[in-house]
């Protein structure tokens, strides 16, 4: 097994790096493989944040192999830099091991300001670069910019937002660089969204995709971030079918993120979708003509490292969410200015 | 062009995993007891219900002598699911969404009467699940049946015809199509008799295989393969499809067929037109499926050809007894369990590189792969020092262990000059992870939205057989035995000489 947890110094990352997989290969020759699809850099504010980004990048890169680098970067702490290096390894079935790359970085006071050029240096050529921001978005907008300069990617969590002008920077970001956001709240909204793709799938409920009259999700609440999932989803659908529709929000204190989803037609039919949580499925149900309609979506992992393998493995940005982002940012505010009063 | 399908209506499946879900059908799966059924069929439809890939008011009724109720068919696909699908164990909420729209009805083929009851359920499930008229049929049963099935569907009226619009009608069919040209061109017009060829989809579950589908992306997404994929700088080819198993139960089947029948008639060809096929205008049935007819009218007559019929011997550590000893077997069978040929296209990309094709059974493993050899280097800069340069090989691992690998000379570390061969890799399972479909769900799920891509077409497997037919001729007016190998090894001696006496060997896959 490869050495795990090596301290380094800063300036040899690399080299070290290329010693370890050296060591390995004269210890088990060809029973490793050294894989990576992605750079993705974890960025964390304190060492709490820092061991669940390199917890859940462990476990994603069974799945997406990835050269791995969390950083933990607090100008408060004392001025200092270390690092670390170790090595993911998972077994491929057989004797075979795929292994992923893992660097930690933790920076201190004046030296946060060298994490980003460092960064930059340890990031593997021709592979993607992605920036998984854990938290809610810091007020420096510029401190943010600066480390996404190489990113292709940028994956958020809007179930951390505490403002509307989170949604609002990521949108910018989304209009104003070349780095796509990716939410991961977004994947936690993608079983919500196949089950009310599947309530339209039937040619004779298609038409009726324009006389949507009103929108009740049930959702957590109390928070912008625990209704977050809720405005992507009603973000969504206003974004596809491109008109406003009426909508509200009802809050539950049982279950995170939506629990239920009411489309009240024009005519005054609905279309109902259920979580059963227990069951581990969305269903769906609607009535139309001679035809009772009813399907059913399989709820997907929760698991913050499945979420982002799902983000990750989609090679492109995804411009449905970039759509439904720029809505987002207004129905944000609504929300926002609903619980604020 | 293909089909409008519900991604073109549906907005709200743009960007989804299961961007693509086709209108909901009945699919008749006639042979509805048969092993193919209960291994392939079921459990592969309830992994697209799985994967979110089937429409709500999907409904898929078994058609078989046996009878049965809805509840006991149900039942016994519950167990087959349970036994073969991809993913278990089951997830009961999605099975009972799944058998709500499973179906029995009970009737021998040949009885006018079964498809009148059939009719009328079909057409029950159109106002109740919304099927609206649009029909596959499945006919996983033998070729002698195809020809009645398809008469009684026409004179129930059970078949539309899409020249005059209205909803859909498909028939799947699956292999042999024939066991020569002429049986072939008698299945062909019986299922043109009854549909049209649009309407027709010939499986061969090989183009269902997601390594088999990547080499059109390997070739045709990469800038840097296709200036090189011609006889300009490509030596040989190698296909090799392998299998550790004898015939196991079908000795029955396997003695009026032959490995050249079973294989290199149908999959093998498949690999050869992919592998050699000129670029596509579209990513579309016809336009693909016009290149892979264009290889095969290329073929070269055969000239050299060797077959084999594995002996006793041992295959993973255990012994393996002789064709001829197997179940259902003749004691003095020469049919080949083993066949290996040298093939050339006759056209201007390929002249003159041979592409060496062999396939057999009781082989050392289980194995598919494609091995294109280079030519060597152009000027031996590094003979000068003695050193002997391998040429490049691109090897396309189909199963198992799928993926793809390049083999360079480097140098070896040190202050002299010394080579050896490396190999650069790229593998399926440790890039992505997932466990690719089995081909069956993805050519279901093609059938239901219509694209006929992955599936032959009558002009493809009439000419494979055209091509194959004098080889097959010949064999079978040889009244010598073929010659033995030993279960366990690559192959009788006399495949190795079909080779090494044009300078070449055969890879080790």
């Amino acid at each position: 097994m490869i050495d795990a947890d090596v301290r380094v110094h800063a300036g040899s990352i690399e080299k070290q790096l290329a010693e370890l997989w050296r060591n390995e290969k004269q210890a088990h020759d060809d029973a490793v493989t050294r894989a990576a699809l992605w750079n993705v850099v974890a960025h964390t504010w304190n060492s709490k944040q820092h061991a669940h980004a390199t917890e859940v990048l462990a476990s994603a890169s069974a799945s997406v192999p990835q050269r791995t680098i969390v950083v933990r970067a607090d100008p408060n702490a004392p001025h200092d830099m270390q690092a670390w290096i170790s090595a993911n390894c998972h077994l491929l079935g057989d004797s075979r091991q795929v292994c992923s790359e893992e660097v930690s970085i933790v920076a201190g006071g004046e030296r946060v300001d060298h994490v980003a050029p460092l960064v930059n240096a340890l990031l593997l050529p021709d592979m993607p670069v992605a920036v998984w921001w854990l938290g809610d978005l810091p007020n420096d907008h510029a401190y943010v910019e600066s480390l996404l300069e190489p990113a292709d990617r940028l994956i958020v969590d809007s179930s951390q937002f505490d403002s509307a002008a989170d949604f609002a920077l990521v949108a910018r970001i989304a209009e104003q660089t070349t780095t796509a956001p990716a939410d991961v709240n977004w994947a936690r909204v993608e079983e919500w969204r196949a089950a009310s793709a599947a309530v339209f799938d039937p040619p004779a409920m298609r038409a009726r995709l324009q006389s949507i009259a009103h929108v009740r999700v049930t959702t957590a609440g109390g928070t912008l971030g625990a209704t977050s999932e809720a405005v992507l989803y009603v973000s969504w659908l206003m974004a596809q079918l491109g008109y406003e529709i009426p909508f509200e929000l009802a809050t539950q204190s049982e279950e995170e993120g939506i629990s239920a989803v009411d489309i009240r037609f024009r005519d005054n039919t609905t279309a109902l979708i259920r979580g059963d949580r227990g069951r581990g499925v969305v269903k769906c149900s609607a009535a139309h003509a001679e035809t009772e309609l009813d399907c059913i979506t399989r709820k997907r992992g929760r698991g913050l490292s499945d979420l982002i393998v799902r983000l990750l493995k989609q090679p492109e940005s995804d411009r449905v969410y970039l759509e439904a982002l720029r809505i987002a940012r207004d129905v944000a505010a609504r929300v926002a200015a609903s619980h604020a009063a | 062009m293909r089909p409008m399908t519900t991604v073109d209506a549906n907005p709200l499946r743009q960007g989804l995993e299961q961007e693509r879900v086709p209108d909901p059908s009945c699919l008749v799966i006639f042979g509805a007891s048969g092993d193919l059924t209960q291994r392939k069929l079921i459990p592969g439809l309830y992994m697209l219900a799985h994967d979110g890939l089937l429409p709500q008011g999907q409904t898929i009724v078994g058609i078989a002598r046996q009878d049965m109720t809805d509840e006991q068919f149900r039942a016994s696909m519950r167990a087959a699911c349970d036994e073969h699908a991809r993913t278990r164990p089951v997830d009961d909420a999605i099975w009972e969404s799944f058998a709500r729209g499973l179906f029995y009805v009970s009737g021998e083929f040949t009885d006018p009467a079964a498809y009148t009851r059939l009719k009328a359920r079909l057409e029950e499930f159109d106002r109740t699940r919304g099927t609206a008229g649009r029909r596959i049929y499945y006919l996983a049963v033998p070729p002698q049946f195809f020809e009645k099935i398809a008469e009684l569907l026409g004179k129930e009226n059970m078949v539309c015809d899409p020249e005059k619009g209205g909803p859909y009608t498909r028939v799947i069919i699956e292999k042999p199509f024939g066991h020569d040209l002429a049986s072939a061109r008698e299945l062909n017009q019986v299922a043109v008799s009854t549909f049209r060829e649009r309407q027709v989809f010939r499986i061969d579950h090989y183009l269902g295989k997601e390594t088999v589908q990547n080499l059109l992306v390997l070739r045709f997404a990469n800038g840097i393969f296709e200036p090189f994929w011609n006889r300009q700088y490509i030596d040989h080819v190698q296909f090799t499809v392998a299998e550790s198993i004898g015939v196991e139960k079908r000795g029955n089947y396997f003695e009026t067929a032959g490995i050249a029948r079973d294989i290199i008639q149908n999959h093998m060809l498949q690999l050869v037109s992919l592998v050699a096929m000129e670029p596509p205008v579209a990513f579309e049935a016809n336009a693909v499926r016009d290149e892979k007819v264009k290889v095969l009218r290329a073929l070269r007559p055969i000239e050299e050809a060797v077959r084999g019929q594995y002996a006793e011997g041992s295959v993973m550590g255990e012994r393996a007894a002789a064709y001829r000893e197997e179940a259902n077997v003749d004691p003095n069978s020469r049919v080949e369990t083993y066949a290996a040929i040298k093939v050339f296209l006759d056209n201007w990309r390929w002249a003159g590189v041979p592409f060496y094709v062999r396939a057999g059974k009781r082989l050392p493993k289980r194995v598919t792969d494609i091995s294109i050899h280079f030519r060597p280097a152009p000027h031996p800069l590094f003979s000068r020092l003695g050193l002997r340069m391998q040429p490049n090989v691109l090897a396309i691992r189909i199963q198992p262990d799928e993926g793809i690998s390049l083999r360079f000379d480097s140098k070896l570390p040190g202050p002299t000059v010394r080579t050896a061969p490396v190999t650069m890799e790229f593998r399926y399972a440790t890039s992505f992870g997932a466990e690719p479909p089995e081909a069956y769900e993805r050519l279901l799920l093609e059938t239901m939205l219509g694209d006929a891509t992955l599936f032959a077409r009558r002009d493809e497997i009439e000419t494979a057989w055209s091509w194959l037919d004098p080889l097959l001729h010949r064999w079978a007016n040889d009244p010598a035995p073929p010659p033995f190998y030993e279960a366990g090894t690559w192959g009788p001696e006399e495949a190795n000489v079909l080779i090494e006496k044009d300078g070449r060997k055969w890879r080790r896959p």
